[in-house]
């Protein structure tokens, strides 16, 4: 079953006084489950599709359906709702909430969720353990290192198990060390619990990661490569 | 909910020098507003007090006419009538009798034109402050007939004290010439420097015979237990007592009626001064209105991350919202309760206003202005600084409502 | 180059700026408005005052305010009026007047009053009086039997023009003297107790009254031109013998006005900063937001060899503008909204009574004064360059070291 159906999708926006085209009307399908990498040089594209999908930006045509929802007919409410219930991202620059601390930042998803307070404590505690953040989470994101604040993203997108996990070049800022660990993680969760991954990158490592690469160029799809398994 | 209080909250502390300037901003319009609002009913009603004490009480029943032209003719003929209605009202604490002509009144070698007033000793003693205002001398007495209680200004200018005799010299209520000599009891004082200056009064039964009232008085000056009764034993009376015996129209005058100048004076300046306060407010608006401008722009970014997490666009915009409330209501709080502490001790001490001691005296007060804390004045500023600014907060939060996440998210 | 770049940076957040700029508008606007408002409202009680019979200067027997009784007139009035012909210049005006208590009465009604007998023809020029008959003659130089009359005691007394008054006062022998005047013509004041506290009739008809060939009980003297009241006082003080007679200007003839005029200049005062204080807050806290914003810029000027005062001199040079372009246009505001109320006032018809209560008319005229305008701009013009220090010192402090860990 398609989680994500794109057909046709056009953006353009101006950067000054320039019109620059980002999608030239771009069709894909992605399965659930799915580990795909979407792959190319900056401003081929691939950060719009990104927040396309993840209904934080809108096309100026085509249409979008995530999870049998057909964002044309969405209100703003109703996409931030979707985005809660089916969505994660992590973000290449983490984007942590400055104010709040490790756990609280992964608690703050389920408490819009409307998650009991026990449980969402437990579920905060077992994911930051998982991605092995054990005894900093009373830590702010200002007393945490990249990689470190990078895995509370991670924990933060996956902890209220998603549909789909959107990561725009999530290990653009990390060492190679850091990227691997983090990649692998993610790969787990892939695993155990059939969450969709959906990368922007031009990390050649994640790309080996990625069970499949959709290249794209000016705006369009050049190349879908499905590797064997 | 607790979170988003906290999330408020440490927001707030992420710039505390911004934070404390702001707070401060409306702290300071707040305790402006509270005690510059307590002083000034506190001598609106030093005012008030001064003026109903001392003369016109808090209603007067009078015949129709008498207060605009002040004509002798205009009496009520028989008061004890309406003085037996009075007695049956419970609220009102005392009434007294009054009748007024005004008359050339001389000394050895002095003459002036003035209001002569015939008053009922006892009765005028449990209704003004005339008695506890005698300086020299004595108050009337029951017994007493041709005796006379003058102001200090006016003994200085007729050259007189105690035991000195006057010649009252008028036109009687039939217009006929009234003529009477009284002997000085006692000089007051009441601060007032109008009332000191030209009033006399002497017993209402001398002035009855001196001035041919034949029984007839002009007004009947009452007390009620509070000022806030006034109002309604007003409209009873005034349905009760639509004309006398004679058949001449009788009217309830309040304290309003009596002195409209005073009312409306008090009016303009409350009204000029709330305009000053109103730009004040809006100034301190103006003023903190980047504060709110700020945190939004400065954390667009984080608005968007927000928005991207699933945020729904209307709790963010309460979340923001609650930052700036907190931040009004505590300044506020701050304000206005530093303001109340700063009333409540000059309530206690007075303010000194001696250089224009000349001028509150002119409006019956003294030198030294008490301010009066009360729910009204004590709640009025800080309650329009909160509505006003937190409009000004409205503004910049409607904009998180606009941000597209994505473009949000890109910014720096 | 200088100034261009701190222009530009002001303009960088061109909303922030505005914002503040507002802030500063409206506080100035409302000093100079508000102030020429008030000022209006002052003035108008002080012509008021002194229009009723005042003028600026007067002059009396010794102890005749003391005692204001025909005893205390002045005799010898012709060595005075020779010394205002040498003494005065030539715009200067003056009258004579005699002043007493009185009584009037017709059938029915009777009230203490203030009579007046004056020189019509020079009153005219100095008083209220000319400028205010609103029904039948003014008063003829040798009339010796007409009065001028309020509107209000007109009513009061239920009578009307052409009709008697018996006014009854005492003589200087002490014997009380009465006559009949008839009423000529009736005057409106600005305020109803005037009316309702003076009659005017002749100085012939006065001296008839009180039985008498000379003297005087006032003169009361009116300036032009820009002369200082003060310092005419003083002249006359030094050329009359004291030991007679009283120089007063219209400050010790009104204390309470001339208290008024200085509590408001207090009031005024207190407000400007007041105000100033609310704006204060605000420039400070906008231009604190513009330097932490810079730090990096502030750190790398200092790393390129900047010297601490000149970055304070840079903020403070920012502050300036913003500071003046806010206090111009709330200036021009203020003056434009001055002008528009200028022809017609603004009208307190709703507090009336309100503004009688405090010796006003009902229609005000804001009065612009270069002092208030010069007072209201420096109050807040040198303010503000105080506040504005204290970013600027914030600035000077950022460290290039500071600036790269940002």
């Amino acid at each position: 079953m398609n989680i994500v159906n794109a057909q046709n999708i056009k953006k353009s926006y101006f950067q000054g006084k320039m019109q620059v085209h980002a999608l030239r009307g771009m069709s894909v399908l992605v399965d659930q489950s799915e580990f795909m990498a979407l792959a190319g040089p900056s401003g081929s594209g691939k950060t719009t599709m990104l927040n396309i999908i993840g209904g934080i930006d809108s096309p100026d045509s085509g249409t979008i359906v995530v999870d049998n929802n057909d964002y044309a007919d969405m209100k703003q409410s109703q996409l931030a709702d979707l985005r809660l219930k089916k969505i994660g991202f992590v973000f290449q620059a983490y984007n942590l909430i400055p104010v709040l601390s490790a756990q609280e930042n992964v608690e703050y998803i389920m408490l819009l969720q409307g998650v009991a307070a026990s449980e969402r404590k437990e579920k905060a505690i077992a994911i930051l353990d998982d991605v092995g953040l054990e005894g900093k989470y009373n830590r702010r994101p200002s007393e945490l290192s990249g990689g470190q604040q990078q895995r509370v993203a991670v924990a933060r997108a996956i902890v209220s198990n998603p549909a789909i996990v959107l990561a725009d070049e999530p290990t653009a800022n990390l060492d190679s060390k850091t990227g691997e660990s983090l990649l692998d993680m993610m790969k787990k969760m892939n695993q155990e619990k059939n969450v969709t991954f959906i990368f922007s990158t031009h990390d050649n490592m994640v790309m080996d990661y990625a069970k499949r690469i959709v290249k794209l160029k000016d705006g369009q799809i050049e190349e879908d490569i499905v590797k064997e398994k | 909910m607790s979170t988003d209080i906290k999330m408020a909250l440490r927001n707030l502390f992420r710039s505390p020098v911004r934070t404390m300037l702001t707070l401060s901003a409306i702290a300071f319009a707040s305790l402006i507003l509270v005690f510059m609002l307590s002083f000034q009913l506190g001598s609106y009603e030093a005012m008030v007090n001064s003026s109903v004490k001392i003369h016109t009480g808090h209603f007067q029943v009078q015949a129709k006419g008498y207060n605009e032209k002040q004509n002798m003719r205009f009496a009520i003929s028989l008061p004890n009538d309406i003085a037996e209605k009075l007695d049956k009202i419970k609220k009102i604490q005392a009434y007294t009798f009054r009748a007024n002509g005004f008359s050339l009144v001389s000394s050895k070698n002095r003459t002036r034109g003035i209001l002569v007033t015939g008053i009922d000793p006892e009765r005028e003693a449990w209704v003004s402050t005339i008695k506890t205002l005698v300086r020299k001398g004595e108050y009337l007495d029951a017994k007493d007939r041709d005796k006379a209680l003058i102001g200090s200004l006016l003994a200085k200018h007729l050259k007189v004290s105690v035991n000195d005799e006057l010649t009252i010299l008028g036109q009687g209520k039939d217009g006929s010439i009234a003529a009477g000599v009284v002997t000085i009891k006692g000089i007051f004082s009441s601060g007032i420097d109008e009332f000191d200056r030209a009033s006399i009064q002497i017993p209402l039964n001398y002035f009855n015979d001196v001035f041919y009232m034949q029984g007839s008085v002009h007004e009947i000056v009452c007390t009620a237990e509070s000022l806030y009764d006034v109002k309604k034993i007003t409209q009873e009376l005034a349905d009760d007592l639509q004309k006398d015996q004679k058949g001449r129209d009788i009217v309830v005058l309040d304290w309003k009626e009596l002195v409209p100048g005073l009312v409306q004076g008090i009016k303009l300046d409350l009204v000029s001064a709330i305009i000053f306060y109103i730009i004040l407010i809006v100034v301190v608006a103006f003023s903190i209105l980047n504060t709110f401008l700020m945190a939004i722009l400065e954390r667009t970014k984080e608005f968007g991350v927000m928005l991207a997490l699933g945020v729904k666009p209307s709790r963010l915009l309460k979340l923001v919202l609650m930052e700036s409330a907190f931040m009004t209501l505590a300044g506020v709080v701050i304000g206005g309760g530093a303001g109340a502490l700063l009333t409540l001790w000059f309530m206690t001490h007075g303010i000194n206003l001696a250089g224009a001691s000349e001028i509150l005296k002119e409006y019956g007060m003294s030198g030294v202005v008490y301010p009066k804390l009360s729910l009204i004045s004590a709640l009025a500023g800080p309650g329009a600084v909160l509505l006003i600014t937190l409009c000004a907060a409205l503004y910049p939060a409607l904009k998180v409502k606009k941000l597209v996440p994505a473009v949000a998210i890109k910014s720096a | 180059m200088y100034f261009e770049l701190a222009w530009r940076n002001i303009w960088r957040n061109s909303r922030r700026t505005l914002v503040i700029i507002t802030a500063v508008v409206i506080g100035v606007w409302s000093m100079v408005f508000l102030g020429a408002f008030s000022r209006g409202m002052l003035n108008n009680m002080l012509e008021n005052g002194k229009s009723v019979l005042i003028g600026d200067i007067q002059i009396h027997h010794k102890n005749y305010r003391e005692d204001p009784s025909i005893d205390k007139s002045m005799e010898q009035a012709e060595i005075i009026r020779h010394l205002l012909k040498n003494n005065l210049s030539k715009n200067t005006l003056w009258t004579e007047r005699i002043k007493v208590s009185a009584y009037v009465s017709n059938a029915r009604h009777s009230t203490g009053v203030t009579l007046v007998g004056i020189d019509p023809v020079k009153e005219k020029e100095i008083s209220f009086l000319g400028k205010s008959i609103v029904n039948g003659n003014y008063l003829e130089p040798n009339d010796k039997r007409g009065v001028l009359v309020g509107k209000a005691l007109l009513e009061k007394f239920d009578t009307k023009i052409g009709k008697k008054l018996i006014l009854m006062t005492r003589s200087k022998s002490g014997k009380v003297v009465s006559k009949a005047f008839r009423i000529r013509g009736v005057f409106k004041a600005q305020m109803e107790s005037t009316e309702k506290s003076y009659l005017f009739i002749t100085m012939h008809g006065a001296r008839n009254l009180l039985n008498i060939e000379e003297g005087i009980s006032e003169i009361s003297i009116k300036i032009f031109d820009d002369q200082n009241v003060d310092i005419v006082a003083k002249m006359l003080k030094n050329n009359i013998d004291e030991k007679l007679y009283s120089v007063e200007t219209w400050k010790d003839l009104l204390p309470m006005l001339e208290a008024y005029v200085r509590i408001f200049d207090g009031f005024m005062y207190i407000w400007y900063v007041v105000v100033f204080i609310a704006m204060g807050f605000g420039i400070v806290n906008t231009s604190l937001m513009a330097v932490f914003e810079r730090v990096r810029e502030f750190g790398l000027l200092r790393a390129l060899g900047m010297k601490p005062w000149r970055v304070i001199a840079s903020v403070l040079t920012e502050s300036t503008f913003t500071l003046t372009v806010g206090i111009v246009a709330g200036n021009c505001l203020g003056i434009i909204s001055v002008f528009l109320l200028k022809e017609n006032g603004l009208d307190l018809a709703l507090f009336g009574k309100g503004a009688e209560f405090f010796g006003m008319s009902r229609i005000i005229y804001p009065v612009l004064t270069l002092t208030d305008v010069i007072s209201v701009n420096s109050v807040i013009f040198f303010l503000g360059i105080i506040v504005s220090l204290y970013p600027a010192i914030r600035a000077a402090q950022i460290t290039p070291v500071e600036a790269m860990r940002e």
